[in-house]
């Protein structure tokens, strides 16, 4: 009977099966791979119970479970592309045993080489654009707020309707502007970068970010472009006052490894 | 050894931070778009039911600052999902339903008992 199945992490090619062994996987346990034809699964063991259908159904909607599995896949997926051409896989890939791993490998293998030849001697790197609009300077106030009525009943609603009409075309126009620097700032980052994506903005609980995030864009770079691009994040940054720039990595090639793409 | 290396923040003022040991919350972030929703997808034996990660994943995505400020935004991926392009849009018109709601309240009362204390239309006493 087996309770135990093999979590896989990433396709690599090149890396040291001993040096492998440094690294321990979710719960602590050590990592492996499991070799074919010059291409290898970074695996380790995990549980059945809690990796299983009904497991993974389960704690999926766990978030601290997920956590706790997103940062060892992370870990491990970070471990293997310091050190050699990585392709990470989706969180949860769960398999019953090193034959099925092999058969995966034998199905994708000429992709998985493409996508390899893609990532190998590059990195991702993220670039956050935020605008805080406290930072802007301020609209002329428009006779204070709807409430302080001195006109009651009729006169105030209409007096709070017009206000909350302005309300949003002052937001409308701040966004749009928003946006335009956004996209312009994507597309000069973009332009140092061998590959590129816009991601959805994420959410501010979960990342405790303040103001709005305009830009969540990543990239794939040379190692030899990383310096340009980050000196030039950097200074497209100051260029305006209300927006703040983050730059993040180097990740794991992520957003950059899939089979389909060419 | 100097690896794993945890991702090194930049900020405009250009200093670097080197994200210790534990991680930002802004590293989950990261961390969690990109496992849950990029990376090479393989078929495992186990089969994951994809709906529920894909729900997880909107459900850390869409909490957006706001829906309008990011359809605003021209991001609007989520609207080819009906399921969740009606939650969405329902969701920002009750809250524009609640907060009209109450102002009319506040008008309303205030009607009543604003009038003591304001202007000569006062009739009462």
């Amino acid at each position: 009977m087996s309770t135990t199945g093999l979590y896989a992490y990433a396709i690599t090619r090149g890396l040291d099966s001993a040096a492998v062994a440094e690294q321990s996987g979710i719960g602590g346990r050590p990592v492996r791979l499991v070799e074919r034809e010059g291409l290898a699964v970074v695996v380790s063991e995990v549980d059945l119970e809690e990796f299983g259908e009904d497991g993974l159904r389960r704690n999926l909607e766990d978030l601290a479970w997920l956590e706790m599995v997103a940062l060892a896949h992370d870990d491990v997926a970070r471990f293997s592309a310091a050190r050699a051409p990585t392709a990470p896989l989706r969180l949860a890939t769960v398999f019953l045993g090193e034959d099925s791993v092999r058969a995966q490998l034998a199905e994708w293998h000429e992709q998985a080489e493409l996508a390899l030849d893609r990532i190998q001697g590059r990195t991702e790197w993220s670039v956050k654009a935020y605008s805080d609009p406290s930072a802007r300077p301020a609209p002329a106030a428009s006779g204070g707020d709807a409430t302080s009525g001195a006109a009651a009943g009729e006169g105030a609603g209409k007096a709070y309707l017009m206000q909350r009409r302005a309300a949003t075309q002052r937001r409308e126009h701040t966004a749009e502007e928003d946006a335009r620097i956004a996209e312009a700032l994507h597309a000069e980052l973009a332009g140092l970068a061998t590959m590129s994506q816009r991601l959805g903005p994420q959410d501010p609980r979960l990342s405790g970010y303040t103001g709005v995030m305009i830009l969540n864009g990543t990239y794939l770079l040379d190692d030899a472009q990383v310096e340009l691009f980050t000196r030039t994040a950097i200074e497209l940054g100051e260029r305006h006052v209300h927006i703040r720039l983050e730059v993040g990595g180097p990740w794991p090639p992520y957003s950059f490894s899939s089979l389909d793409a060419s | 050894m100097t690896e794993p290396q945890r991702p090194l923040t930049r900020h405009s003022q250009g200093q670097f931070e080197m994200a210790s040991d534990r991680r930002q919350p802004a590293d989950l972030a990261d961390i969690l778009e990109r496992v849950l929703d990029k990376g090479i997808v393989i078929a495992g034996d186990i089969k994951v039911n994809l709906l529920e990660v894909e729900l997880l994943t909107i459900k850390i995505r869409l909490l957006v600052a706001s829906v309008d400020k990011a359809k605003e935004m021209g991001i609007d991926w989520w609207e080819n999902d009906p399921l969740l392009s009606t939650r969405a849009r329902g969701q920002e018109l009750e809250q524009e339903n609640q907060e009209l709601k109450e102002r009319l309240k506040a008008l309303e009362s205030g009607q009543g008992s604003g009038q003591e204390s304001g202007s000569g239309s006062g009739s009462k006493s």
